[in-house]
């Protein structure tokens, strides 16, 4: 009977010693939720970005936090905000209150982000926003701070900045036309996908490039997954554009630059073609891209700083292709270790002021925060490239010489390629 | 007084709940949607069964029109939208509280079912199916057209919300869908229901006995889009946002899947679908590459091997009917409980 005591009170200290092993090594660890449409390529995105800061931050020891060395634990949450808003909220509810996490990065389509923001404020979670680019999301911090200030936005910069740096692009592409060809008034022709964002960006087209020295001769509305758009194309050559300003996000953009190309329109395309950042473009338009240019947040030659290299080296042998936006959620995790590491602390209310400190030099450029959470765009923070495809290589072409206003000096980053014009454009307007 | 209603209370139990397995069932789901809070207050649980209590009121509300009636409805989306936009604009513009936005929403679903409901008397099957498939499409390039008023491609964020507590919450959302689901069956086991059903299997043989079937239809469409309203409007409010997600034509669709999974014409079979469906699919998000197809397969599963659906089927199999008296009994019974006839 004495034995059997015995016995019973071993097993107890043992399964009391194990529990609290468990309970101190599970207390090492910082969970970082990464939440975002998971099967398409811009979740991808942002998982590889998370789990890679993540992996170099653990090999280094974890973040420190106060007295504690902790490691962080990344958590994938399938958002599917493309297909259902209601599956992104419940999703977001999950990753903080079942799976416990700690912090949360991601989000990309902006009704489900709106949703998330608020699940993430009810339970004072920080929620680093790595996807969406409207500009409600930031303003929802400005009029009030005590809800949502538990938002940042890392990246993309918003809307706003997005109509900026296009108008930026079509600039140089304009001045190069004037000193290449002689076309004092270089003509535009706008092509954007049948989509609500487009409008405004449109809009905004039509009242400003005039102001900047050129004439808008129509605006073309093609459906997003568009398969043939050789009306567009002949209707926009007989109109005698020399710049196609492009503002499409899905499969209508290859169609529409390998179009462009076998027809050997005149014309040069710029704007905003996501499928043309992707690497494997050039096979997609058997080589048709050629000279087409867009917007994208890296590019194989161009450095922003001396951390670029060896991110973009790291991330390539690593995942096989060059870093979307949606992957700067590596810098979102970097941010959280920087800023818990100066609180000292996992407490949201004390990290957020060390976020809104947080002024530092990433592989994308400087990143800080303004008043209303929104990473700062513009010279010395981030920009983004102007990228063109130049025989089978996406390089980057600006900003070269960019000045975003008359007093700021120029801004180059190195590497940069010039902008190039097509040759065949070349051929038809050169005096 | 007390003891006569608990008396009551227990006979009523005993000799007309327990005596069926459906009805033990549905007694023990009632039973179990209320104590839910008491045993588990975990957020992530009790939004879930909220949304699955929604989505439950919708689903049911198509069966009203589309199973009952045979007014085949591939946009109730346009329902849903129509209220979950009305309760937003007058929360967030003119500061109308939950409690009058919600109601107010669905009213203006029913009007919208007016809209509908009256081009639509002259259409059938097909036509009639794809007229109503057209009308959130319709509504969703109005929402685009007037930004500055619906939010455009962003929606209307920022919504109060029903309760302040999610416990609050959850037992608002689950009585207005006990209440509403018990309303909608009532109706359809009435004189009304029987109406309905007529409508769909012969509509000129009622016309031909005096009865004003355009009536009985504009009625249908007004009472499915109310409850559809009643959905989309505590829709708005649990979420706290409202957009053209609303009226998205995969919601449409995603409705008539639970509904026809669930079992057409019984309206407890279309509502139990989603308790069934929509916590499955949160299951499954450890797996998220399959998730689509694992719910793909299960419904093709359903539909091929159980084509009345699946809880009318689950209930055949423990069920009978009487050969005489036509009431349900256990399937091991060799007597009716009401007639004593012999049970084949």
């Amino acid at each position: 009977m004495k034995k059997m005591r015995l016995f019973t009170r071993v097993c107890l200290s043992v399964c009391l010693i194990l529990f609290t092993a468990i309970n101190t090594w599970a207390a090492k660890e910082i969970k970082i939720g990464v939440i975002g449409p998971m099967n398409f390529t811009q979740g991808q995105g942002q998982w590889n970005g998370a789990l890679m800061a993540a992996d170099e931050i653990n090999a280094n020891g974890g973040i420190q936090a106060g007295n504690k060395k902790m490691k962080i634990k990344l958590i994938k949450a399938d958002s599917n905000e493309f297909i259902s808003i209601t599956d992104a909220a419940s999703a977001m509810e999950r990753v903080i209150a079942y799976d416990k996490a700690d912090f949360i990065v991601g989000g990309f389509r902006t009704e489900a982000v709106l949703a998330m923001q608020d699940i993430a404020s009810d339970y004072k979670k920080i929620f680093l926003g790595c996807g969406a680019a409207s500009k409600i999301l930031c303003d929802r911090v400005e009029k009030d701070y005590d809800t949502y200030k538990y938002w940042f936005r890392v990246t993309p910069q918003n809307n706003i900045y997005l109509v900026k740096t296009n108008f930026a692009f079509l600039h140089m592409v304009a001045t190069t036309i004037r000193k290449e060809l002689g076309i004092a008034k270089p003509k535009v022709a706008i092509v954007g996908e049948k989509q609500v964002w487009v409008e405004r960006i449109i809009g905004a087209a039509k009242a400003n490039l005039p102001k900047m020295g050129m004439e808008v001769v129509g605006a073309w509305r093609p459906s997003q997954t568009a398969t043939d758009m050789v009306a567009e194309l002949a209707a926009i050559q007989k109109s005698g554009a020399h710049i196609i300003f492009t503002l499409l996000t899905a499969s209508s953009g290859i169609t529409f630059a390998k179009q462009a190309g076998e027809l050997k329109i005149p014309a040069v395309m710029v704007g905003i073609n996501i499928e043309a950042s992707k690497e494997t473009f050039w096979e997609t338009t058997k080589g048709n891209g050629n000279y087409v240019m867009t917007i994208s947040s890296h590019a194989r030659n161009v450095e922003y700083n001396e951390l670029t290299k060896p991110y973009l080296n790291r991330y390539i042998k690593r995942f096989g292709e060059i870093p979307t936006y949606t992957a700067g959620t590596y810098n979102a995790v970097k941010i959280l270790k920087q800023s818990i590491e100066n609180a000292g602390t996992l407490d949201s209310d004390k990290v957020i002021p060390e976020i809104e400190r947080y002024d530092e030099i990433g592989p994308g450029g400087r990143i800080s925060f303004n008043k209303s959470h929104d990473v700062k765009w513009g010279p010395g923070f981030i920009t983004s490239l102007g990228v063109q495809w130049q025989d089978g290589k996406l390089l980057g072409v600006w900003p070269n010489q960019w000045r975003a206003s008359k007093e700021a000096p120029p801004l180059t980053y190195k590497g940069i390629a010039p902008f190039k014009l097509p040759p065949w454009m070349i051929e038809k307007y050169k005096k | 007084m007390i003891a006569y209603y608990t008396k009551t209370l227990y006979s009523i139990i005993k000799n007309d709940v327990l005596v069926l397995p459906s009805r033990m069932l549905v007694f023990f789901f009632i039973v179990a949607i209320i104590c839910l809070p008491v045993v588990s207050n975990d957020p992530y649980l009790l939004r879930i069964i909220i949304l699955a209590c929604i989505y439950a009121i919708f689903t049911a509300s198509w069966d009203l029109l589309s199973g009952f009636t045979g007014q085949m409805s591939f946009g109730h989306a346009f329902f849903f939208g129509v209220s979950a936009y009305a309760a937003a604009l007058l929360n967030r513009h003119l500061h109308f509280p939950p409690w009058a936005s919600i109601p107010i929403g669905a009213l203006a679903s029913v009007v919208a079912g007016l809209i509908i409901g009256i081009p639509c008397l002259r259409l059938r099957g097909t036509y009639l199916a794809l007229t109503t498939l057209s009308f959130p499409i319709i509504l969703l390039g109005i929402v685009h057209a007037f930004p500055d008023i619906t939010g455009g491609e962003l929606g209307i964020s920022g919504l109060d919300r029903i309760c302040r507590s999610r416990i609050g919450t959850y037992y608002i959302v689950a009585v207005s869908m006990l209440l509403s689901i018990a309303t909608m069956w009532k109706l359809t086991s009435s004189k009304f229901g029987i109406l309905l059903h007529a409508i769909r299997e012969d509509e000129i043989a009622l016309r031909a006995s005096g009865i004003n079937t355009t009536r009985y239809k504009i009625m249908a469409f007004c009472l499915s889009a109310f409850f559809a309203g009643i959905a989309g409007g505590l829709y708005a409010h649990f979420m706290r946002i409202t957009g053209p997600s609303t009226l998205e034509v995969a919601l449409s669709f995603q409705v008539v899947i639970w509904g026809v999974f669930g079992g057409i014409a019984t309206i407890w079979g279309s509502a139990g679908a989603v308790f069934i469906l929509f916590p499955i699919m949160e299951f499954f998000r450890f797996w998220p590459e399959f998730r689509m197809l694992i719910f793909s397969f299960i419904i093709i599963f359903i539909l091929l091997y159980m084509p009345k659906g699946l809880l009318p089927w689950l209930r055949d199999q423990v069920e009978k009917e009487c050969p005489r008296c036509k009431k349900k009994n256990i399937s091991f019974r060799k007597t009716c409980r009401i007639c004593t006839a012999t049970l084949g």
